[in-house]
Parts: structure tokens; C-alpha cells; sequence
């Protein structure tokens, strides 16, 4: 491990809360959380403990970026097809 | 295609998917259509995970994870509070499934038992490394302290399981879903293991008097 990312661990050590929620409550509420960041409200203000939880665990984490980066295609309307997306495997 | 299925509205979604007959089908074909959709978005910008496999191959791995998916939200139909687009609730099951898919394809035929030791792998040469290139002696005094700590704690204060799960997460990088699969576990019980860690890792440093600014200070400090 380097130091850039052992100084990233030691900050998650250290943001360790008694209590945090599990990656079944993140899933059960990480879609609610990425309608209120694409409707641009203070989705961390209004949803801490998950946003607690996104910071700890990377698996939920890249599964939230990917949902709200597709949410968010969507939501403007640039959204890849289905065609456009089997062509662009290999 | 998709424009045509993007239309439905919340209330639509739930009534077509539980209706009967073509009502249904048609709702069922269009949101196995926006869930192979999602598997692929992933797909694409995992590709690495798929270095073994031919477009083909790519291709079904896709179809059935979005057919696994279908089987999910179908089954999960009356958790949907509406706090979301139905379509944005959909997809985080094809993420979910599709990135648990990625990451075995990536993992199999691996052994994940040299990465849970502490006197192998990533951990074993964290713990040689040399720790003071270019900084100040007493900072790195300093700096090899915390990391002691560190250690310390690793190897004494965890359960064997923490220190199993610490080892292979945070210093070798094995995903989440193939700890999980290794330990026959769940998510939730392996976030559980590190979240432990953790604490016992957090009141550890504390104890030894290193508050959380001075600390982290010390490391980020430096380019």
C-alpha cells in the first residue's frame, strides 16, 4: 500500500463511526439518493448515514457512481442505446 | 426503442408489470430491455474485467445477468416506495448483478488464501518498506509510529477473521463479492468484519495518543 492510500485508509479509519449502516440499507436507499443529487438537492445533508457508508465501502461506491452516472445520462437525454452499447464491446 | 419505454411513468410501471397478458409482457420485455442496458453500461466501462473473454461471450454474460436481474426487481416490485424514477430503483439491480459478475470473471481460478496472511502478500510488504525516503527524521519517527500502531493492532487486537478480511480487502484488493464467496458470507457480514476492524484500528491510535488532525497531518503532508 502506498501513501497516498494509506493516508486515504488512516482518514477512514479515523471517520469510523460507532454505528453505520449496512450494504443492505445502502442498496435499499441509494436509489433515493441519486434522484435527489440529479435533482440537485443536498442529498448528503438530507441522507448522512448512507453517504457514511458510500465513504467506507467500495463495492456499494462504485455501484452508486455507476447508478447515478446512468440516472444522470438519462435524465439529459444522452443515455447510450442498447445498440450503440453491444457495438462498443470490442 | 427506448424512448418509446421511457414514457411509462411510476404508476404505469407497477400497473403494466402487474397486470396480465400483453399489458405485461410488454412492460417485462421493455424493462429487460433497460436492465441488459444497465449490465452493459457497466460492462463497458469494466472491460479489463473481461481479458479472458471474446464480444460473444461478453455479449450473454450481459443477457443473463439482465435476466437475473428481471427475476429481482420482480420479485422486489412492492419495495419500490416511489422515492425514485422506477427505472433508477431497476438498475441498481442490474449494477449489483453485473458487477458481481465482472469481478468473478476477473477472480475465478484465483486462491484468495495467500492474501489473508500477514506474513505474505501486500501486507508483508508494507510492513518492509522503507518509510523515511525524503522527510524529515523526526516526522518520520513519527510516521513509522502510526504505522506500528497500525501493525500492532493488525496482528494483535483483531479477530483471526478481521485480520483475514483487513489483509485481503484493504491491502491486496480482492472485491468485496469474492471475500463474500470465499467466506460462504454476505455483504453485510463482511462490512461488518472491517467496520470492526476499524474501530478497534481507530481506538487503538487513539490510545496511543495520536488524535485524528495530527495524524493525518503527518501523512498528507507530503507530495
Amino acid at each position: 500500500m502506498n501513501r497516498e492510500r494509506f493516508d486515504v485508509w488512516l482518514r477512514n479509519i479515523y471517520k469510523t463511526q460507532e454505528e453505520e449502516i449496512s450494504c443492505t440499507e445502502c442498496f435499499d436507499l441509494v436509489s433515493h439518493f441519486v434522484e435527489l443529487e440529479i435533482s440537485g438537492e443536498n442529498a448528503v445533508a438530507k441522507m448522512p448515514l448512507l453517504k457514511q457508508h458510500l465513504d467506507q465501502c467500495g463495492a456499494c461506491r462504485e455501484e452508486y457512481q455507476m447508478l447515478l452516472a446512468l440516472a444522470r445520462f438519462e435524465n439529459e437525454g444522452g443515455a447510450p442505446t442498447l445498440d450503440e452499447l453491444k457495438d462498443s464491446i470490442r | 426503442m427506448f424512448l418509446m419505454t421511457n414514457v411509462r411513468t411510476n404508476a404505469e410501471w407497477l400497473h403494466d408489470l402487474s397486470a396480465s397478458g400483453k399489458l405485461q409482457e410488454t412492460a417485462i420485455a421493455d424493462l429487460r430491455d433497460l436492465l441488459l442496458r444497465a449490465a452493459l453500461y457497466f460492462f463497458n466501462r469494466n472491460l479489463d474485467d473481461f481479458g479472458g473473454l471474446n464480444r460473444d461471450e461478453i455479449l450473454q454474460r450481459a443477457e443473463d445477468c439482465a435476466q437475473d436481474a428481471l427475476i429481482a426487481v420482480m420479485n422486489h416490485l412492492q419495495d419500490f416506495r416511489g422515492d425514485s424514477k422506477f427505472t433508477t430503483w431497476a438498475y441498481k439491480f442490474a449494477i449489483n448483478i453485473a458487477l458481481m459478475a465482472a469481478r468473478r470473471e476477473r477472480w475465478k481460478g484465483v486462491s484468495l488464501d495467500e492474501f489473508s496472511f500477514s506474513n505474505e502478500g501486500a501486507f508483508f510488504e508494507w510492513m518492509l518498506q522503507d518509510k523515511s525516503d525524503g522527510i524529515a527524521p523526526d516526522q518520520s519517527a513519527l510516521q513509522n509510529e502510526v504505522r506500528e500502531t497500525v501493525q500492532d493492532v493488525i496482528e494483535n487486537d483483531l479477530t483471526d477473521k478481521q485480520r483475514r478480511v483487513l489483509l485481503m480487502m484493504v491491502f491486496n484488493d480482492v472485491p468485496m463479492d469474492e471475500v463474500v464467496r470465499h467466506f460462504g458470507a454476505n455483504r453485510n457480514a463482511i462490512y461488518k468484519l472491517l467496520h470492526d476492524a476499524r474501530r478497534k484500528l481507530k481506538s487503538g491510535l487513539q490510545a496511543r495518543g495520536f488524535d485524528v488532525g495530527e495524524t493525518l497531518a503527518l501523512f498528507s503532508s507530503q507530495g
